[in-house]
This record gives structure tokens, sequence and C-alpha cells, in this order.
């Protein structure tokens, strides 16, 4: 087990090869710059955009974002999208929020092993 | 992005059952980032953000936010989309059962829509307004309701032809969101038909008045027809109203298609079907008090409010349904105008698009102008002010028919022969044209975007001159010539150029006097305005007398159409009218220019300085864009001191310009009466200041 976050430490390890600030959860998210992100709300809608910035409160900024709503109250139901650009999900909207990565990233990178 | 949905084996976490239909890749899942974001937060310090090297914090301060209602147009409200609306009978067809409230609930719809056109009209967007109809939105299921469906679809092939119009004349960029469609479904099949289905419904309609009323009388009509609705009591009001309601819009649309042709070809068809609209509308307004009294209840609230004659909501109606197909920049909280004021725009409308019709075609431009600018005087909306503007300017010629060189031609009075002259392939000459064409598109549009064009556009024809005096100059730099086309030339060159002068200096009046018409100048500024304009009317004068005397040269070339030569000269001899009136205007202007000037200097009030801006600096910020076109020569702040500074009311006692101002006006009124001749008679129109001059005489 200690090999596989060893393995996964070093496999996302910084360029200047230091290994105790790859724990840490502010760069591990530095790390999710640029990488699609998925943040549903509060009122159903789904929005899917480049993750361009975090604050301090958890306000999320995406870039080319596209938005996805349901056309029916009931699920399922088909989804209809539409493209918004540069948008800000304040936190107290936020209901979940998922990055897309594959399988092996899943299991190292996004388990909040706060060390 | 793959179509595929998530592998949903993958999910460790249980991902909610709707993140199933948004795709991720081939390769990878949607994971759980939460519990990391969290964490990253509490690491943050105050103010420390998580961010890449693109970001930049002023171009991230225009980005949506999500839930806030003026930012995001996307926030689920009642309904989750028109289907989910119309599933849940948001827009039921038919409306009611009872056939008395569907025909009450069919012409609620039908008000409705005519505010919601009006406010469309006024500059929102059309999501907002006419199509927050869900019945229009999905026409097609209308289809069994006759009256609805023939009314839907000419207010579909209505605003069609109206966004065809605004779009062509290009004025809409100084109103936003008029042309934007974002996909609404403005192009329909069989709308070309409409008129036709309209034309059947009104007939049948038709035939149930004649039907209740020859039951009324007694007399029994060989048809058998079913009436409109089921209370014998209301249906001839019921019938009345949804008649001239019909016929409003058969004439409207008729309206557009006839203004439609080319070179005012449909002018003449287009007033009658005007005077009809008009009388429909009247029509349409008497119905109100039928439809507001047929029903026990009343509605509730200031029944001028209402957007409906009835005074009942319409059914089928909801603005927040399209907010999504409204550009994801801020939906405007907008006011559907009440259905009075609708009727009021729309009787404005047709009042302004009568004016146009009328109008005569004048060759000359002087007379167009005039005619341009007293139109604007009205304030008449875009969609008027696009239909003159596709009037006069078509395919690049004047009214589609004269070509613009031969315009100025003509308003340079050179003689008929010059008009086909090879000259004018010449790049400048061509430009010229271009000069006047746009010219005309720009006094076509609203009284603020016109100022800024005309003040850019003060440049182009300075530079223009300049060139065709190049140009004059390196040909006929000797005036030796003897060959007769060189002779016709030269002329051509004199009388453009002094021309484009006049030209000029009138397009740089237009831009003074808008900046009083749009509130532009504070009353401490007058002062310097009023010098500026009698410098710029100086020049003015100047021009249109030497292109007055320049016109009678060729028209005594031309030969003398009058016989009574003695008349003649003694004309000659006359200043003209055109140049009196401008003389009137420069005694006005010269004359409050010094009272303003003495009353700053005598009176300490008046002249207290600005905190912010020097009068220097207001006198560049106000006359630049004519500085630096030289609009007129020579004229600067120093000078504009020089005239004023020594202004006293002791020494102003012995000047009578307002006196004067009247005397010539006087004398003017008398000579327009009198000489028929359109360059003569009134270059700059009937519109004699007279108020102007009364005031300044009370002040006196």
């Amino acid at each position: 087990m200690e090999q596989e976050v060893g393995e996964s430490l070093i496999q996302l390890g910084n360029s200047d090869g230091s290994n105790s600030s790859s724990s840490d959860p502010v760069t591990r998210v530095r790390k999710l710059l640029f990488r699609r992100m998925l943040v549903g709300i509060k009122d159903g809608r789904f929005f899917l955009g480049t993750f361009h910035c975090l604050d301090k409160q958890g306000n999320i900024i995406l870039q080319d974002t596209i938005e996805y709503r349901s056309t029916r109250r009931s699920s399922p139901s088909p989804m209809e999208q539409r493209c918004l650009g540069l948008v800000l999900i304040p936190s107290s909207c936020q209901n979940s929020c998922h990055v897309d990565c594959s399988v092996e990233e899943q299991l190292s990178l996004l388990k909040a092993k706060m060390i | 992005m793959a179509d595929k949905p998530v592998y949903e084996e993958a999910s460790i976490d249980g991902q909610p059952p709707k993140l199933a239909s948004i795709p991720a890749s081939d390769t990878t899942v949607w994971a759980d980032a939460s519990p990391l974001l969290q964490a990253a937060c509490a690491g943050l310090r105050d103010g420390e953000l998580i961010h890449g090297d693109n970001f930049n914090l002023f171009a991230a301060m225009s980005a949506l936010e999500i839930m806030d209602p003026k930012m995001d147009s996307g926030i689920v409200c009642t309904y989750y989309s028109i289907d989910e609306a119309i599933e849940n009978g948001a827009a039921p067809i038919p409306i009611s059962l009872d056939s008395t409230i569907d025909v009450r609930c069919t012409i609620d719809i039908m008000d409705h829509l005519l505010a919601c056109e009006a406010a469309w009209h006024k500059g929102h967007s059309l999501a907002q307004t006419v199509f927050s109809c869900i019945y229009l939105l999905r026409l097609d299921r209308t289809a069994p309701h006759a009256l609805l469906h023939s009314y839907c679809r000419i207010i579909r092939a209505t605003c069609k032809a109206v966004v065809s119009v605004v779009s062509d004349a290009r004025t809409h960029e100084e109103e936003d969101l008029f042309t934007m469609t974002y996909g609404l479904p403005l192009n329909g099949d069989g709308d070309d038909k409409c008129l036709s289905i309209l034309n059947a419904v009104e007939e049948t309609i038709s035939r149930q008045l004649r039907a209740c009323k020859a039951t009324s009388s007694k007399r029994r009509l060989p048809e058998d027809l079913e009436p409109l609705q089921s209370n014998s009591n209301l249906e001839e009001g019921f019938c009345k109203a949804l008649l001239c309601r019909l016929r409003f819009r058969k004439h409207f649309f008729h309206v557009l298609s006839c203004m439609k042709r080319p070179q005012g070809r449909g002018l003449e068809s287009a007033r009658k079907h005007i005077a009809s609209c008009l009388t429909e509308l009247e029509s349409i307004l008497e119905s109100a008090d039928f439809l507001r009294s047929c029903f026990d209840e009343s509605c509730e609230g200031d029944i001028d409010d209402k957007t409906t004659a009835s005074g009942f909501e319409p059914i089928g109606f909801d603005a927040m349904l399209n907010s999504r197909l409204s550009a994801p920049t801020p939906p405007r909280a907008i006011k559907i105008l009440s259905w009075k004021k609708a009727v009021e725009y729309f009787v404005k409308l047709l009042h302004d698009l009568d004016v146009i019709c009328s109008y005569s075609l004048d060759p000359h431009l002087e007379s167009l102008l005039r005619f341009v600018v007293q139109f604007q005087k009205s304030q008449p909306d875009l969609v008027a002010r696009s239909h003159l503007q596709l009037l006069l300017v078509q395919d690049g010629k004047l009214y589609g028919r004269d070509p613009f060189f031969a315009v100025i031609n003509k308003a340079a009075a050179l003689p008929e022969a010059t008009k086909n002259h090879d000259i004018q392939k010449n790049e400048s000459f061509l430009q010229l044209g271009m000069l006047v064409m746009n010219l005309l598109k720009i006094l076509c549009t609203n009284a603020a975007w016109q100022r800024r064009k005309l003040g850019k556009f003060l440049q182009d024809w300075r530079v223009i001159y300049v060139q065709l005096e190049l140009a004059f100059r390196n040909e006929y730099g000797e005036v030796s010539s003897s060959s007769n086309d060189e002779n016709t030339c030269m002329k051509i060159f004199q009388h453009i150029l002094l021309w484009v002068e006049e030209q000029t200096y009138w397009i740089a009046f237009r831009f003074l006097i808008l900046g009083f018409e749009l509130e532009l100048y504070s009353t401490g500024e007058y002062c310097m305005v009023y010098w500026y304009l009698y410098a710029v009317l100086i020049k003015l004068t100047e021009k249109t007398h030497l292109m007055m005397a320049v016109s009678h040269d060729t028209a005594k070339r031309k030969g003398k159409k009058k016989k009574d030569s003695s008349k003649d000269l003694a004309r000659e001899s006359r200043i003209p009218p055109a140049v009196l009136f401008l003389q009137c205007y420069i005694c006005l202007a010269e004359g409050l220019t010094m009272m303003l000037a003495a009353l700053r200097n005598e009176i300490p009030v008046f002249h207290s300085p600005s905190p912010f801006n020097t009068e220097h600096e207001k006198f560049v910020q106000h006359f630049e864009l004519l500085q630096r076109a030289c609009i007129p020569d020579h004229v600067s702040y120093p000078s504009y001191k020089e005239s004023t500074t020594h202004a006293r009311f002791s020494t102003l006692a012995m000047y009578n310009y307002f006196k004067d101002a009247q005397r010539i006006a006087k004398e003017v009124k008398s000579s327009f009466s009198n000489d028929p001749e359109s360059r003569l008679g009134g270059r700059w129109g009937r519109n004699v200041p007279f108020g102007w001059i009364h005031f300044s005489s009370y002040l006196k």
C-alpha cells in the first residue's frame, strides 16, 4: 500500500523533485488546473469546463463551459446543452464536483488522504 | 468529446445517475474532487487563489456568475423546458372547452402579442418578447385552432419581414438585441401562404357576423353556419373585435411588403394599407369597452397597465423558457408595454411610415437632406428609420435609381450633360459618391449615433476635398487649356470642390446642433458653442452664396426659362433667400454669443470656474473633431477668448443682433412664398426658428 502511495507520489512528482510539497492539497489541486471539471449545482444543472481558478471560499471558475440541463423534472430525460464561456460557480450553490481522470489516477490522486 | 456514456462500473464513490449521461471520454472517468478541493481551500491563505499562468483577474471579472438572476439566464424556473411546459398545460389547445372563453382568451393572446411586438420594436430581444409565446414556439401544434394558428403564422411572417428590413439597413447596432434571433423559429414552411390562411379565417368570421346580425333582425340566411361562440349576446361584439385585429395584421403585412418593393414602386399602395391599418387600430381601441364588460369578473390592478384590452392575463406566455435562447450575456429584466401604449406605438409607427411613403423621391440632394432632417424631428423609431434608409440607398444608388455621381452633379449645379462624364470613374469621385451614400445612411440613424458618426465623418470630407484639390491642381495647374473637354473637366472640379466645402460645413453645423438636441452642452458652455456655430455659419453662408452664384451662371448658360429678364436681373442682385436665412442664423448665433459673454463678464455668478477642467480643456473636448478637420480654419480657443473677453452690456446695446435677425427672417419668409425654384426657395427648410427669435427678443 505504501509502495502504491509512493509510486503515486512519484507519478505526480514536481519537476523540482520535492516530495513533501506534492502531498499538499493545494499543490495537488494546482495539478488539476486546465483539466475538465464537472460541477453540479443545486437546481440540477451541470457545468462542464476547464478548471481555471479556485479561491479560499471554494468558488470555482471554469473556462469554455458547457451547461447541461435535463428537459424534464423527472429523470430519466434527455439533456440539453449550451455554451457559456467563462463561468463562476459560487461555492454556496455547488452540489458536486468531478474531475476527468484516468482510473489509476482516481485511486491515488483524488482520495483525500490528507497528510 | 466522445459521445459515449461513462463506465459505470468504474465508479467508486457512487456517481449520481444524471452524471451517467454526460460523457467523459473513452479512457477516463469522473472522479469526485470535492474532498480534495475542500482540503485545498482550508490550506489556502486569505486572498490566495489557485490559478494558472493564463489567469487574469480583470478578465475573470467578466465571468458569468451562476445563480445570479442578472447573469445566469439558465436558472431553472417553473418549467425545465418548453416541452415540459406544454405537457403541464401551459399552452392548451383548445384554450378552453367553453367556446366563449376560448375566443376571449384568443383575443387576449392577440393583444399581448401586439404589446410584445411593440416592446421588441422599442429595442428588446425577440426571445423575451414576441417569442415568449409558447404557441409561437411550437406553431404546428396550433393547427387545430384555426384562429390562433392563422394569427401566429402572420405574426411570425411579420417579424421575419421586420428583422430582414432592419438587418439590411444595418442601423441596428445601436439597438442591441433587435435582430438577434438565436435560433428562434422565425422561418416557417408555408408562411408565404399566411395571408391566404388569414383571409379564410377572416371570411368565416365575417359570415358569422352577418349571420348573427341576421338572426337579431329576424332574417334567416340560407347558409347554416356554426357561430363563433356559444353566447349569442356576445357574438356580434366578439366577431367585430376579432375582425379588426385580423384585418390590422393583414394590412400591416401588406405595408411591409409594399414598402419593400424597389425604387419606391409600392409606396402608394403602402399608403392605402397604412390608412386601413389606422382605421382598424381605432376599431381595436373601441373594442376594449366590450371586452372589459362581457364577463362578470373584473380584473385586478390598474387597467392601463394591462397588456390586453380585456384586462385579463394572457395564457401561454413564459419569457423564462426562452431565456436560455438569448445569448449567455445578461438577460435584461424588461417590461412589456401596456396594451394602450402598444397601440399608440403602432399608430406613431404608421404615421412615420406614411411620411416616408408620401415622399416624392426628389432627385435634388438638398431637398432630400432637408426632408430627412425634418423627418428626424419627430423622433421616429428604429423600424421607421430602417425603412427610410432602405428607400434612400438601394443597390448603391439614390432610391435605387439615380447614380450618386448624377446626384452630386445636380447638387453642384453642373449642367445635365456632365452627369455621364468619364471623370466619375476617377478614384476620388468614386469615393465622393460613397461619402454621399454614407451621409444619407448616417442621417437615418438615431441622434446619438448620428452625432458620433458625423463627427468622425468630417475628417473624411476634409480628406476628399484635399484629394480633389490636389488632383485638380495636378491636371489644371495652369488655366490655359482651350479644349472643350478640358474646360468641362475643370468646371466639374471647380463646382464639386465648392460643393464639397459647402457640404462639409453643413455637416459641421448639424454636428453642433445635434449637441443641443442631445443636451451635451452645459449652460456654461453655451457661449463657446454659439461662438463656434457662428464661425461655422459664416463659412457655410459664404460657400452657399458662392454656390448660388455659380448655379446662376449655369442657368444663364442653359438659357432663361422666364421671359422677364429685368426681374431676373433684380433677383440676381438681391441676396438669395437661402443665404438670407443663413444670415439670420448668423445674427442669432452672434447675438447669443455676445449676450452670454457679457453675462459672464459682468455678473460674477455666471462665471464660476469648474473644479474639474478649464474652459480651454472644455473647448478642446467639444470641438476636437472639428479642429482636427480644420473646420473652420484659423479658429481656436485664443480667438474665442479674444472675441468674447470684452463683451459688455453697455457696448452690446449698440448692436441689434436680434432685431436684425427678426428683420431678415421676415424678409426671408415673404420671399419663400414668391420664389418657387427649389434651390433658391428655401434650402434649410420652412422650420424657421421664429420661436428662437421671439425668445431672444424676450430676453433682451
